[in-house]
C-alpha cells in the first residue's frame, strides 16, 4: 500500500526493493565497482564499506518457484526463504555479484555454502561466518577471530587493505544510516504515520541494494520530505508491529493495511532488527567493536541462546513507544528457532495483556491468501468491532 | 536359549529405557538439566544428575502412547513442522511433568530443532530462577574450536561449582576419564570387529553401547565397562569362528546415515535383517571416532573434551559440521564396512541432513553406491509407516540388484 505522497526518492526506493539487479548496482559496477552479497544480518556490511565493496543483502524478490533449489534443499523440510533464494542464485539473478559471505545462523542457511560449491552456479569468493549462539566474551572474541580471518580473506581475494580507519569511517556511515532509518521510522509512531508498512519496507530494503554513501543522501532528503508532509486525518485503525525472520516483501504489511491494521513498526531481520543500537565508535579495536555490537548489544536471532530477554526487552520497549495494540508473529515452515522464540513471547504478550496472532507461512506472496481471514479477524478481536 | 548378546541387549535396554522422564526421580544430588548433550564426564564427576530434555522426548515417542505424546506437543503451539522428540519434549515441559532442575545448561548442539528446545527451558517461566548458563558449540573442526569450546566447558564447572557452593574434585574427574577412555576404546574395538563379513552379531550393538556409555545412569561406571568387555570379548570369538548373526543370512550390508529413532530398529531393521538378509552395518550414533582424553594438564583435558564432544560425538559431528565431512564419513564408513547402499531416511526434523540431499545423491551416484532417500520420520510412525519404509527398501535393494 502507498500513502499517496509523492516523492521520487520513494520511487526510487520502490524499484530497488522490487527487483534483484537494478540501476544502482549497474551503475557502481561501470565505475569498475566490485559487489558482494550476504545472508543474515550479523554480517557486518561494516566490513564491506571499508574495503570499497558495495555489500547487497541476499533475498528472493519476486520469486515465483524455488524448482532448482528443491534438488539441493527437500522442499517439506526446508525453510522457503533459503530455498528462493538459493533458488535465485542458481538461476543467475546474482551473477552480478563478486564474492558472497554466508551467515550461517541457521541448519538451513549455513548449508547454502555447501550447495553452492557443488553447484554450477560460479562464485569466484564464497565464504562463511557463524554467529555465536550465545553471548559472553568469549563469544565476541570468537566472532572478532572469525571477521579478521575475513578481512584477511577478502584483502588477498580483492587486492586491497582494510585499515582501522577505514573501518571507523565505515562504521560512522552505517551508524548514520541507523539513525536516519530509525528518525524514519519514529515518524510512524504518531496516530496518522506519513508513511505505510510497504513503503518502510522498500526503503529499508534498499537499502541493501545500493552503496552507502548515496543511501545515505536519499535518506537524509527523505527524512525532510517526510517532516514536512501534513497527513490528512484517517479513521481509527489498530496499531500492529510484525516480529519475526526476514520479511522483504510487502505483501502480508499490505494484507495487513487493507484490512484496517497499521504497521507501525516491526522486529524482523531485514526491517528493526537492523536498526539496533549503534556499534562503538570510539572502540580502539573496530573489530571488536562490531564483533561487540553483534554478539553482546544485539544478538537479535533466537538461534542465540541468550537473544530472548533482548528480543522480549525490545519488543516491550516497542509496544510502549509506538503504542502497539498486538503483535503479529510470522515465521516460515520449518523455522524452528524463530518457531520456538514466538511461541515463548506470545506466553510472555499473553501475560502482558497484548494479543499475538502467530503465523506460519511459505516466503512467497502468493501463499498468503488464507493469513487473510485470520489477520482480519484478528483486527477485528483487538478493535472490538470500533473499526 | 538366550545368547550373551541377547543378555547383554536386554541389560542395555533396561538402562535405556529405565530412564524416567523425571531426572529428580532418579537422581541423588543436585540436576543439571540440558537440551541436548553435555559432556558428561564433568556432571559424573561433580557427582551431579545430569538429564537431556531431548532424549526424554525421544523415550517418549517410544512409548506406547507416543502418537498421543506428539499430538499433545503439537497441541502445545511450538513450530508445527518441528522435530518430534522436541515436541514431546515441549509437552512434558509445558505439562508441568518435568521437576525443577537445580540448573540448565543448554547449546546449540546439535541441530536448530535442539536449540529450540533450549529457547524454551531457557524462556520457561516457572524456571525464572533457575540459573542458567548457555555455550555456543562452533560449527567448525579444528585445535582453536577444541580449545574454544573446551573453555567454555571450563565455564560450566565454575557455573556448577557457583550454583551448588561445591569444588570440582580433579583426581575424581581423572578417574571419570579413565574410565570414560577404557570405554571408548573397547567401543572402537567392538566397531572394528563389526567390519568382518559375515557380521558376527547384532550391528545395533554398537548403538546400544553407545548410548549405554552417554546416556544412562551406569555411564562411565565400571558396570558399562565389563559390559563392553563382554561384548568384545564375544564378538571376538564369533568372528574367530566365522559365524555370523544368528539366522541371518547377509545378503546386503548398508548404511543408515542418520538415527534409528524410536521405532526403526524394532520393526524396519529387524524384518530386513531376518526376511531379507539386508544388515544395517551403521547409523549416526554407532559411528566411533573417539581419540583418548588427554590427561596430562587441565588445559589439554579440556581441549580433548571440546574435540571429543565438537568432532567424535557422532550426531555432533554428522550435524553441525560441513557437507565434505559428512560426505568423507559416508565414502569412508561404506568401504571400511564394505556396505552395498546408503540409505537416507532424511528425517523430516533434522534440517542439516534435509539441506545436504543432493550433494549426498551426487557423491554416491559418483562412486556408483546405490542410495535410497526416504523422507520419513524417526520419531513418528503415522508420517510414513514401518510397513511402507519396508517397502520401499526391499524395492530398492530389488533394482539395485542387490538381493
Amino acid at each position: 500500500m502507498r500513502s499517496g505522497l509523492k516523492s521520487d526518492i520513494f520511487e526510487k526506493f520502490a524499484a530497488l526493493a522490487g527487483s534483484i539487479s537494478n540501476s544502482e548496482v549497474e551503475g557502481w559496477k561501470q565505475q569498475g565497482g566490485k559487489v558482494i552479497g550476504y545472508t543474515c544480518s550479523f554480517v557486518p556490511e561494516e566490513l564491506f564499506v571499508a574495503a570499497g565493496l558495495m555489500p547487497f543483502r541476499i533475498r528472493a524478490t519476486g520469486s515465483l518457484s524455488a524448482g532448482r533449489a528443491d534438488d539441493y534443499f527437500e522442499a517439506a523440510n526446508i525453510c522457503s526463504l533459503v530455498r528462493h533464494c538459493f533458488n535465485k542464485i542458481l538461476t543467475g539473478e546474482y551473477e552480478f555479484i563478486d564474492g558472497c559471505v554466508i551467515g550461517g545462523g541457521c541448519d538451513a542457511n549455513r548449508h547454502i555454502l555447501d550447495n553452492w560449491e557443488k553447484s554450477e552456479a560460479r562464485i569466484p569468493f564464497l565464504h562463511r561466518i557463524f554467529f555465536p549462539h550465545s553471548s559472553g566474551i568469549l563469544m565476541a572474541q570468537n566472532f572478532r577471530n572469525q571477521l579478521e580471518n575475513l578481512k584477511q580473506l577478502l584483502e588477498e581475494h580483492f587486492g586491497l587493505k582494510i585499515t582501522d580507519d577505514k573501518l571507523r569511517d565505515a562504521i560512522v556511515l552505517c551508524n548514520e544510516i541507523r539513525d536516519l532509518q530509525k528518525a524514519i521510522y519514529a515518524l510512524r509512531k504518531v496516530d496518522n504515520p506519513p508513511i505505510t508498512a510497504s513503503e518502510t519496507i522498500a526503503l529499508v530494503v534498499a537499502g541493501y541494494s545500493m552503496p552507502k554513501e548515496a543511501y545515505k543522501a536519499d535518506l537524509t532528503q527523505l527524512l525532510e520530505e517526510l517532516r514536512g508532509v501534513t497527513v490528512p486525518e484517517n479513521k481509527k485503525t489498530v496499531r500492529l508491529m510484525v516480529v519475526g525472520p526476514g520479511h522483504d516483501e510487502p505483501t502480508l504489511c499490505d494484507i495487513i493495511e487493507t484490512m484496517g491494521g497499521t504497521v507501525v513498526t516491526d522486529l524482523t531481520c531485514y526491517g528493526g532488527k537492523t536498526l539496533f543500537g549503534s556499534v562503538h565508535e570510539a572502540d580502539p579495536d573496530p573489530l571488536q567493536a562490531l564483533a561487540d555490537y553483534q554478539v553482546i548489544d544485539r544478538p537479535l536471532c533466537p538461534k542465540n541462546l541468550d537473544a530472548h530477554p533482548i528480543i522480549n526487552r525490545e519488543v516491550m520497549d516497542k509496544i510502549k513507544e509506538y503504542r502497539v495494540d498486538g503483535i503479529i508473529g510470522q515465521s516460515y515452515l520449518c523455522c524452528e528457532t524463530w518457531g520456538g522464540e514466538l511461541f515463548v513471547l506470545q506466553k510472555e504478550l499473553k501475560e502482558a495483556g497484548i494479543p499475538m496472532l502467530r503465523i506460519e507461512r511459505e516466503y512467497t506472496s502468493d501463499s498468503l491468501g488464507q493469513v487473510q481471514t485470520r489477520v482480519q479477524a484478528f483486527i477485528e478481536t483487538i478493535s472490538g468491532g470500533l473499526l | 536359549m538366550i545368547n550373551i548378546f541377547s543378555q547383554l541387549m536386554m541389560e542395555a535396554n533396561k538402562s535405556l529405557y529405565g530412564l524416567t522422564i523425571d531426572p529428580q526421580n532418579a537422581s541423588k544430588g543436585p540436576v543439571v538439566l540440558g537440551n541436548g548433550d553435555f559432556f558428561i564426564e564433568i556432571p559424573v564427576a561433580f557427582g551431579c544428575a545430569f538429564s537431556d530434555l531431548t532424549l526424554t522426548g525421544a523415550n517418549g515417542t517410544a512409548l506406547p502412547t507416543a502418537a498421543e505424546l506428539i499430538d499433545k506437543g503439537i497441541e502445545t503451539g511450538v513450530g508445527s513442522r518441528m522435530c518430534n522428540a522436541i515436541k514431546v519434549a515441549s509437552y512434558y515441559l509445558e505439562a508441568g511433568l518435568i521437576s525443577k532442575p537445580d540448573m540448565i545448561i543448554t547449546s546449540n548442539s546439535c541441530c536448530d530443532s535442539m536449540t529450540t528446545l533450549g529457547i524454551l527451558m531457557n524462556g520457561y517461566k516457572p524456571w525464572a530462577d533457575v540459573p542458567k548458563f548457555t555455550m555456543d558449540a562452533p560449527h567448525s573442526f579444528d585445535e582453536e574450536s577444541y580449545l574454544y569450546f573446551g573453555h567454555q566447558l571450563r565455564n560450566a564447572v565454575t557455573f556448577m561449582e557457583t550454583v551448588t557452593g561445591r569444588k570440582m574434585d580433579w583426581d575424581r574427574l581423572r578417574e571419570v576419564c579413565v574410565e570414560s577412555n577404557k570405554q571408548r576404546q573397547l567401543l572402537l574395538e567392538f566397531q572394528e570387529l563389526k567390519k568382518a563379513v559375515p557380521c558376527p552379531t547384532e550391528p545395533d550393538l554398537a548403538r546400544q553401547g553407545t548410548e549405554y556409555t552417554t546416556w544412562t545412569s551406569d555411564r562411565v561406571t565400571p558396570t558399562v565397562t565389563a559390559w563392553l568387555e563382554q561384548l568384545v570379548t564375544a564378538t571376538e570369538q564369533r568372528v574367530k569362528e566365522g559365524k555370523g548373526i544368528d539366522g541371518v543370512n547377509e545378503k546386503v550390508r548398508f548404511l543408515w546415515q542418520d538415527l534409528a529413532g524410536s521405532w526403526a530398529s524394532g520393526t524396519v531393521l529387524a524384518r530386513l535383517q531376518k526376511e531379507l538378509g539386508a544388515v544395517c552395518l551403521m547409523d549416526y550414533v554407532s559411528y566411533a571416532t573417539w581419540t583418548p582424553i588427554d590427561l596430562s594438564s587441565e588445559e589439554t583435558m579440556f581441549t580433548s573434551f571440546g574435540k571429543r564432544f565438537l568432532l567424535e560425538d557422532a550426531m555432533n559431528r554428522q550435524a553441525l559440521h560441513t557437507a565434505d565431512l559428512f560426505c568423507n564419513d559416508i565414502l569412508q564408513i561404506v568401504k571400511e564396512f564394505k556396505c552395498d547402499a546408503v540409505i537416507m531416511p532424511a528425517h523430516i526434523g533434522h534440517r542439516d541432513t534435509n539441506s545436504r540431499m543432493k550433494i549426498v545423491r551426487d557423491l554416491c551416484r559418483e562412486h556408483g553406491i546405490p542410495c535410497l532417500v526416504l523422507g520419513m520420520d524417526i520419531w513418528d510412525k503415522r508420517y510414513m509407516t514401518p510397513e511402507v519404509v519396508f517397502d520401499r527398501m526391499k524395492t530398492f535393494f530389488e533394482v539395485s540388484g542387490l538381493i
